[in-house]
């Protein structure tokens, strides 16, 4: 034991301590009851909130981790998000419960709240890794327990598909990744992020990198596309959402678009600056845009509510990635852009506003839980209770269920961009970053700039299709009257997790500031910006002349 | 005075609203009565406020002189690139406009009176949270706070569509929220390319509108095929989220299904304010910011507006439904606004500004009436409707002095707007267009002036059916047989009125309408009150453009020599 790996548990404690805490969930599963579990998982987090706090603020580097504004912010958005869902997961169990009926008392384990811990510390372990080959360890750490997760909440048919297609497919995404990574490997000839960084850009223009560098990126995309759910790794979310419950499905649609937006933040770090390819951001761009048009055309034909929101959170998948091109577009070269910065700090910021909607959303669907179908004491006894699971089922919510009606409203108004809620300041910071690259040049065809601003009008005119499938949800719940009440069986758990969602919402929408400065902090870290005045003060000419 | 400074003043205006909302919620479980009577309290004290406000500013010597008044600022999102700030202001082009939304949000909340009996409580808060939208929107001085407003007004009125209108009501509120998000949404891209471009050729990033306008005309956006016309790609971007709100022809479908199947108190906000808010951008971001692309879209954006007039008066000859009718007269009248601003002369602008206002009291006045009738009635078809004027002398009173309004007769406010903006436009066509233009502006003025002969035509046809003539269609409620007219629209030939079935006003219908009278006689008896504040703002607003305009018309072309001494 040298001190250099003394220095990397120290930097690892919070990750440590959820690997403890889930440790002592799997033991004491069996002495403890089910709800023990999602205690255990709270206080873990809880606890690894306290460690993280109490670590130095100073930038760090130890043995492939990496401690910067950047992956605090991930560790952060993580140990928050985990506490949300950790109480929609807890709400699941017991609307779980309900579904298979008394026969079965299987609403849940507590190995359950263990193997989310496991995730919540992979899922760390992403953001803070500085070197591929622990990077890759914690893409397994998040994605082995998703299986068992998935595996574990549904035993129907449809819950097995889920649970196969999403394991199947994500070990070709996790195999394409390698690949990547063993490309940058036999590029730089490092394992370790900041070198293969350093060695591109002295090196860029080498034969070897120039064949292989394509490839890698092209391979490294693929496997962040799949966390993402983006195209062409998209097509699995809308069944496997369907599949699963509503607590898997809010784990889902946001656990995983951290880890493919870290991804795709390390790479753009790593690449840019170096293979000076316009690729990277092209690739990106093209993806974002033909992303978001098919995640929200596909929503706009979804009767069931799962299926309709994973086509959304592919859409969202789409927004994000418009931020990260054009971090890539502004490493590529510095000087013309007027906010180089701006790209990544805008997709973590929008990261979170994405992620507190829709944690809500799931949260109150899984708190709603089921509805009594139509039944007269005539018709015979009464029938069971109904997942709530399509569209219709929301019918007259505002009447049956109004502070979860308003509830929904709100997270689907901000997914949908509506100002002042955190959705229109997310998406602001996209468009403002956007249409920042090569801010000052003609819009002429082919250029980059045409690039940019043709994805923003892309961008915006997709909030306003988005918008056609929220409203949707909208006017079921406001415009129709129903007769069959709703249970709301999903436990107090996950109704905390929705009012909680809708208070963040709230302080993010009065208060944008404090969430945005802690993206910017974490963005500017991860692609050092030409200073802004740098580009502001550069004249016309030069950028006609490019 | 020195106790209540005037910024504070604004913000207590803009808020009150927002209080009166939570205070209609907290009594929700009193029942209706007690949810109305605090909504119009709330709406009441606001337009108190408001009216105070206004005569503040009057009072005011600085605002003569363009100055804006009770300016407001607080840093909201200052950080990296942002710098939103909370900044509220009122000047000329938004003084009558503020004014007109707290007036028209009393007549909104008396209208429903006793029409909304569903659910009363979400109605009179949405509605009361909609007047703080409106109010915020013409006073907002920040770019991103003026979104934000602007934007926000579609939440509340998509819910008072969608749960309190008529049959199509569904329809209509999703029509209508995705029609006007679409176009607005480019007209965020177009304004946020403003800020940028400003931020990097002034080296100060503002989101400020008077800043950024002042910035654009040192740093004006490339008007050649070198900077590939950016100022006419972002001109065009602002159009359409300002076209559509207008609405001018042809992206004015959402605008008759939204009338007709909002609930009343929805219309007149509908078209008192909300359609104005197209005209305002225009006034507040297009011309003063992008003044050579306005000078090049002048002409075709004069033609559109006069083929709304001709287009919105030819189809409203021929609707059956009253309301359908009004709708449409408001896609007419509106083309004359839209004309009056791209004529580009100082009275035609002056004018058209003057309108928005009296469009404002007229269609509110009369989709207001049409809700009257239409409680009363059950029916909104004129072949069904008739001799009302016998059974209901004061709202047939009330209903020919805002039709008369609508029409423009002399001595109303309505003559004043439309006459301005009918001599700005021959002053145009006549010497101030180059002479391959003259006759195109001479035929599309004077189609104007046909627009006007259309309007009256189709306005007092249908106003002799329904207040005159024989009764086709007795009254509905308490009267014991108000279900055999559910369904409208079959002419029914039975019900025989007595000569005692009088369903004239009542005084909350008084009360909504009176206000909206006094302003059409006042501002038609001595328009030079209202003229007067709002001009040195508009054309300050509209000078620029009008200078590029002329530039243009004689062909001097200054545009490049601009672009290169950049």
């Amino acid at each position: 034991m040298n001190t250099t790996s003394l220095e990397t548990f120290s930097l690892l404690a919070p990750e440590i301590v959820l690997v403890i805490a889930a440790l002592v969930a799997y033991l004491g599963g069996a002495f403890m009851g089910l709800r023990a579990g999602w205690l255990v998982a709270a206080a873990g987090i809880a606890a690894s909130m306290l460690v993280a706090r109490g670590q130095a603020a100073d930038p760090a580097f130890s043995a492939g981790v990496s401690i910067d504004a950047f992956s605090t912010f991930i560790r952060w958005t993580v140990l928050s998000l985990g506490i949300l869902l950790c109480l929609v997961q807890a709400g699941d169990l017991f609307a779980s419960a309900v579904s298979r009926g008394p026969g079965l008392h299987r609403g849940g384990t507590c190995e359950e709240a263990g193997t989310f811990l496991l995730l919540l510390a992979g899922l760390s372990l992403v953001g803070v890794a500085g070197d591929l080959v622990v990077l890759f360890a914690g893409l397994e750490l998040v994605s082995i327990p998703t299986y068992i997760l998935l595996a574990l909440k549904r035993t129907d048919a449809r819950g097995q598909e889920a649970g196969l297609k999403y394991f199947f497919l994500s070990l070709v995404a996790s195999a394409i990744f390698l690949y990547a990574l063993a490309s940058l490997y036999g590029i730089a000839g490092s394992t370790d992020m900041a070198a293969i960084a350093a060695s591109l850009s002295a090196d860029g223009a080498g034969r070897i990198a120039q064949a292989m560098l394509p490839l890698a990126i092209g391979m490294a995309i693929v496997g962040a596309a799949f966390r993402l759910a983006a195209v062409p790794m998209h097509f699995y979310a809308p069944d496997v959402y369907e599949g699963t419950s509503p607590g898997n499905a809010a784990l889902l649609s946001t656990l995983p678009k951290v880890a493919g937006i870290v991804v795709l933040a390390r790479l753009v770090a790593m690449v840019t600056p170096a293979a000076g390819p316009d690729l990277l951001w092209q690739i990106l761009v093209v993806l974002a845009a033909v992303t978001m048009t098919v995640g929200n055309v596909m929503a706009l034909w979804q009767s069931n509510i799962r299926r309709l929101l994973a086509c959304s959170s592919i859409a969202h998948a789409g927004y994000l990635m418009v931020g990260v091109a054009a971090a890539s577009a502004g490493a590529v070269s510095g000087g013309t852009h007027l906010f180089a910065a701006g790209g990544m700090s805008a997709t973590l910021f929008y990261l979170a506003t994405y992620a507190i909607a829709t944690i809500g959303l799931f949260g109150a669907i899984a708190y709603l839980g089921h509805r009594w179908p139509e039944w007269t004491a005539t018709s015979g006894p009464r029938p069971p209770r109904e997942e709530i699971s399509s569209v219709d089922d929301l019918d007259g919510l505002s009447g049956t269920n109004p502070v979860a009606a308003f509830a929904i409203t709100v997270f689907l108004l901000s997914l949908a961009g509506i100002p002042p809620l955190p959705g229109f300041w997310g998406k602001l910071a996209l468009a403002l970053s956007a249409l920042g690259v090569d801010g000052t040049a003609a819009i002429d065809s082919g250029s980059r700039r045409a690039w940019f601003v043709g994805v923003a009008v892309v961008l915006v005119l997709n909030a306003a299709i988005a918008a056609a499938y929220y409203l949707r949800l909208i006017a079921a719940m406001y415009f129709k009257t129903t007769k069959r009440g709703v249970q709301a069986d999903g436990g107090l758990a996950a109704g905390v997790a929705m009012l909680a969602c809708l208070v963040l919402v709230a302080t993010v929408s009065i208060r944008p500031r404090g969430l945005l400065a802690a993206a910017s902090r974490a963005g500017e870290s991860l692609t050092p910006v030409t200073a802004p005045s740098a580009g502001a003060s550069q004249s016309p000419d030069t950028l006609a002349s490019r | 005075m020195n106790g209540f400074s005037p910024h504070a003043h604004l913000l207590l205006t803009i808020a009150a609203p927002l209080v009166g909302a939570v205070v209609a919620w907290l009594l929700g479980s009193r029942g209706l009565s007690a949810v109305r009577q605090s909504a119009a309290v709330s709406t009441v004290v606001t337009l108190a406020l408001a009216a105070w406000l206004i005569v503040r500013y009057l009072a005011e010597p600085s605002t003569a002189a363009g100055l804006p008044f009770a300016l407001q600022e607080v840093p909201w999102l200052t950080e990296g690139i942002f710098d939103v700030r909370f900044s509220l202001g009122l000047d000329g082009l938004s003084l009558w406009m503020f004014g007109l939304a707290a007036l028209l949000s009393l007549t909104a909340v008396l209208v429903s009176w006793d029409a909304v009996q569903d659910r009363p409580v979400g109605f009179y808060v949405l509605l009361l949270v909609l007047e703080t939208a409106m109010l915020g929107v013409f006073a907002a001085r920040d770019v991103i706070l003026f979104y934000v407003f602007f934007e926000f007004t579609l939440v509340p009125l998509f819910f008072l569509i969608g749960i309190w209108g008529h049959e199509e009501r569904r329809k209509a509120a999703v029509k209508f929220f995705i029609y006007t998000l679409a176009g607005s949404v480019l007209t965020f891209l177009g304004l946020l390319t403003i800020v940028l471009w400003h931020a990097a050729h002034a080296n100060v990033v503002t989101f400020d509108i008077e800043a950024l306008a002042d910035g654009m005309m040192i740093h004006p956006l490339p008007m050649t095929a070198d900077g590939g016309w950016l100022q006419m790609i972002v001109f065009l971007a602002l159009l359409a989220g300002f076209a559509v709100k207008v609405p001018i022809v042809p992206l004015h479908t959402w605008l008759p299904l939204a009338h007709v199947e909002a609930p009343t108190g929805g219309s007149v906000d509908l078209a008192g304010v909300l359609l104005k808010l197209g005209i305002y951008g225009f006034l507040r971001f297009s011309m003063p910011m992008l003044p050579e692309a306005t000078a090049m879209a002048a002409p075709w954006l004069f033609a559109l507006g006069v083929a709304g007039i001709i287009y919105g008066a030819l189809v409203a000859l021929v609707q059956t439904d009253l309301k359908r009718l009004i709708a449409y007269s408001s896609v007419s009248h509106m083309g004359y606004i839209v004309m009056g601003l791209f004529a580009l002369t100082p009275v035609a602008t002056e004018g058209a500004n003057l309108q928005l206002v009296n469009h404002g009291l007229s269609s509110a006045g009369l989709f207001a009436l049409v809700g009257m009738i239409y409680e009363r009635f059950h029916t909104r078809n004129i072949a069904s409707l008739g001799g009302i004027a016998a059974k209901a002398p004061w709202l047939a009173v009330f209903f020919m002095l805002f039709t008369f309004s609508s029409i423009g007769l002399p001595g109303l406010n309505g003559f004043v707007g439309e006459f301005m903006i009918l001599l700005g436009s021959f002053q145009r066509a006549w010497d101030g267009v180059s002479i391959a233009w003259q006759s195109a502006y001479l035929v599309m003025a004077l189609l104007a002036v046909a627009g006007v002969v259309l309007g009256a035509w189709y306005m007092l046809w249908a106003t002799e059916r329904v207040m005159f003539g024989g009764s086709r269609e007795p009254p509905r409620a308490g009267h014991g047989h108000a279900d055999s007219h559910a369904a409208s629209g079959h002419g029914h030939d039975h019900g025989h009125p007595t000569p005692g079935d009088r369903c004239d006003l009542r005084w909350h219908e008084v009360a909504a309408l009176l206000p909206l009278a006094v302003f059409v006689f006042w501002i038609g008896l001595a328009p030079g009150t209202f003229l007067a504040p709002a001009a040195p703002a508009v054309r300050k607003a509209t000078s620029s453009s009008a200078t590029a305009f002329a530039a243009r018309m004689h062909d001097t072309a200054p545009t490049v020599a601009r672009i290169d001494s950049r």
